[in-house]
């Protein structure tokens, strides 16, 4: 793999778990200063770009790839959104909801190997 | 649903947890409806297929778009909710629903290491899963 191909990966990865964090804290607002808040309609919106980029840059990656190559970096967004939203949305992490993300993300990094 | 008061959670068709299986459940049928929607009008010979839009002939491949849209907006109503550290880990139990489905609907093969995959997630949601029935009561 070129060390673009894995720029790419990251870039997507990263982009994906940015989007659910964005629209987490934009869906908050939501529930506090309704749908129409410009803050909720830019958070929103940014969210949205992050998810396209992100889309786009795997279907990109699609043609050159292997879907079980490139699987297990998806497995990988559950523990980023779940170690990021403990960091940067103060959400409450325990030890239990973390050995739970990371079994999770090695189980589907073993389905996608098989 | 604007200026929606977050102290009153939501009941019935509302219930954020119903959202999030209806939101895993329209992620599960599009992926399966993708599959055999673009199984069935493949045309591994044309250049242009690479593309994927040649998919968009096959009903089923709508059928499945508007499922994903369904899907991001049940999601977008399940983060209103439930934290992003349950609700992200728990939707991923569509990464053993897919394989499944696709063993019982499908008729595809699954591996022992794969079966050994989806055991880990299984067990690894077990553990996620646990503690929402008390976090549920406290929202």
């Amino acid at each position: 793999m070129s060390l673009l191909a894995f720029s790419l990966i990251v870039i997507s990865l990263l982009s994906f778990v940015a989007a659910q964090l964005v629209l987490k804290r934009a869906m908050e607002l939501s529930a506090k200063s309704g749908l129409r808040h410009p803050r909720y309609i830019w958070l929103a919106t940014l969210g949205v770009a992050l998810m396209t980029i992100s889309f786009f840059i795997t279907l990109g990656l699609l043609q050159r790839f292997d879907l079980s190559y490139l699987y297990p970096f998806q497995g990988l967004s559950v523990i980023f959104i779940t170690l990021m939203a403990a960091v940067i949305l103060k959400e409450r992490l325990n030890l239990r909801l973390t050995i739970g993300a990371l079994l999770i993300s090695a189980g589907i990094v073993l389905v996608s190997l098989s | 649903m604007t200026n929606q008061p977050t102290r009153d959670r939501p009941s019935g068709f509302g219930n954020p947890w119903l959202q999030l299986v209806l939101s895993v459940a329209c992620v599960f049928v599009s992926e399966l409806l993708l599959k055999r929607g673009a199984t069935d009008v493949a045309e591994p010979d044309s250049a242009f297929s690479w593309t994927g839009i040649n998919g968009l002939v096959s009903p089923l491949v709508w059928w499945a778009i508007l499922l994903i849209t369904a899907s991001f907006i049940s999601w977008l109503y399940v983060l209103r909710y439930i934290p992003i550290t349950l609700a992200y880990p728990l939707s991923r139990v569509v990464d053993v629903l897919v394989p499944l489905g696709c063993w019982i609907f499908l008729g595809e093969f699954i591996s022992t290491l794969r079966w050994c995959g989806i055991a880990l997630v299984v067990i690894g949601l077990a553990l996620v899963a646990k503690p929402v029935a008390q976090i549920g009561k406290r929202l």
